[in-house]
């Protein structure tokens, strides 16, 4: 019996995506079994940040109008073991779908993958509420601004009031110069102001953008920092403790980073 | 509005500083916001303790949080009938 997790945040593009592609393929290379699902309906992407957009046949839609059965709409990534989409349907909307006919897909899923990670749209509507419907744990994803921590704040509150826990967050696109010259809050200002468990802090990485214009999951490149953030995270997932490597003090870190951004 | 020399010439303060300041507040008020439950919670304690001193009717008191400037205050507003007479102590 694996677990659903809900990758969500309120705000739009803080890397909800990013991270469900990156985590789902970084626990595959863990050993795990998972199936991310975009539950994006009408905006669908986890596909194409994924590169499996060329082999989408069926989506959930088909499979809650029983048009085909679950396993039969999920897409096999042949790059690594065990790992499964499920796409969104593009031509329905977010209304044309019920909380209970994803919590009956994931509860589908749980019971044959150790993961399932449910990409979830930005919002707190309809959207939102059919991606969390069927999580037993959600990961809050932000990014250090206030308007990406603010919304984040607001759907903590509204996964509270839906039980769903824990809750963790991750901390994107975070750049330790920008925080070093007190431009940028540290994870401790975020921490203080959401109070919830900190996951992981991804820093800024070009390489994420490279990466999802080849449509290759940046974890399965070794040296990146927003690969080697994504692998801690996902260990951290399997139960394994990874300590959080601080960030802030730069030197080392900021130079293999320019180093790694000055290569593209 | 009100530069000062000082934060024009001397050590602005960090922005992420103000940042955290500003969301601190914000999300105060968006809980409370949020949370039905807690005002009315809140209404009714208050009206429970200001009963013993006042006559009002339950549906004519309010409360809210406002903001005012960098921080916010909580307005209630009880418009009472007569004040009890009661001997205190
Ligand atoms: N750590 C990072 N470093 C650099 N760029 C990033 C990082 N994380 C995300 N991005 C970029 O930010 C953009 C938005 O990312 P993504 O699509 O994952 O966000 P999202 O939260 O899923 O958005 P939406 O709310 O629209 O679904 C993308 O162009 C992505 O490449
Ligand atoms: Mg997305």
């Amino acid at each position: 019996m694996g677990k659903v997790i809900v990758v969500t945040s309120g705000k739009g593009g803080v890397g909800k995506t990013t991270s469900t592609a990156n985590l789902g393929t970084a626990l595959a290379l863990l050993g795990k079994t998972v199936a991310v699902v975009d539950a994006d309906v009408g905006l669908r992407n986890l596909d194409i940040v994924m590169g499996l957009e060329s082999r989408i046949v069926y989506t959930s839609m088909d499979v809650i109008e029983k048009q085909c059965e679950l396993s039969k709409a999920l897409v096999k990534d042949r790059r690594v073991d065990g790992l499964m989409l499920l796409a969104a349907s593009q031509k329905n909307n977010k209304d044309d779908m019920q909380p209970a006919q994803m919590k009956a897909i994931c509860d589908k899923l749980r019971s044959t993958h150790d993961f399932v990670l449910v990409d979830s749209p930005a919002g707190i509507e309809r959207g939102f509420n059919n991606a969390s419907a069927g999580a037993d744990e959600a990961i809050v994803v932000t990014t250090p601004d206030v308007s990406a921590i603010r919304d984040a704040d607001r759907i903590i509150g509204l996964l509270q009031h839906a039980r769903i826990e824990p809750i963790n967050l991750v901390l994107n696109r975070f750049s330790p110069e920008l925080v070093g010259n007190g431009s940028m809050m540290d994870q401790a200002d975020v921490l203080d102001i959401l109070n919830i468990d900190l996951l992981g802090i991804v820093p800024e990485d070009s390489g994420v953008i490279t990466s999802t214009n080849r449509g290759i999951p940046l974890v399965y490149e070794d040296a990146s920092p927003g690969s080697q953030a994504y692998m801690r995270i996902a260990r951290r997932l399997t139960g394994q403790r990874i300590p959080i490597p601080d960030l802030e003090h730069k030197g080392l870190l900021t130079n293999i980073v320019n180093w790694f951004t000055r290569k593209r | 509005m009100n530069i000062s020399i000082k934060q024009l010439f001397g050590r602005r303060p960090k922005s992420s500083n103000i940042a955290k300041q500003r969301l601190k507040l914000v999300i105060t008020q968006d809980r409370m916001d949020v949370d039905d439950r807690f005002m009315t919670r809140l209404h009714n304690e208050l009206a429970e303790v200001l009963a013993k001193y006042f006559e009002f009717s339950a549906n004519s008191v309010q409360v809210s949080l406002k903001q005012k400037g960098n921080s916010y205050v909580l307005v209630a507003d009880f418009p009472y009938k007569k004040f009890h007479d009661i001997n205190i102590g």
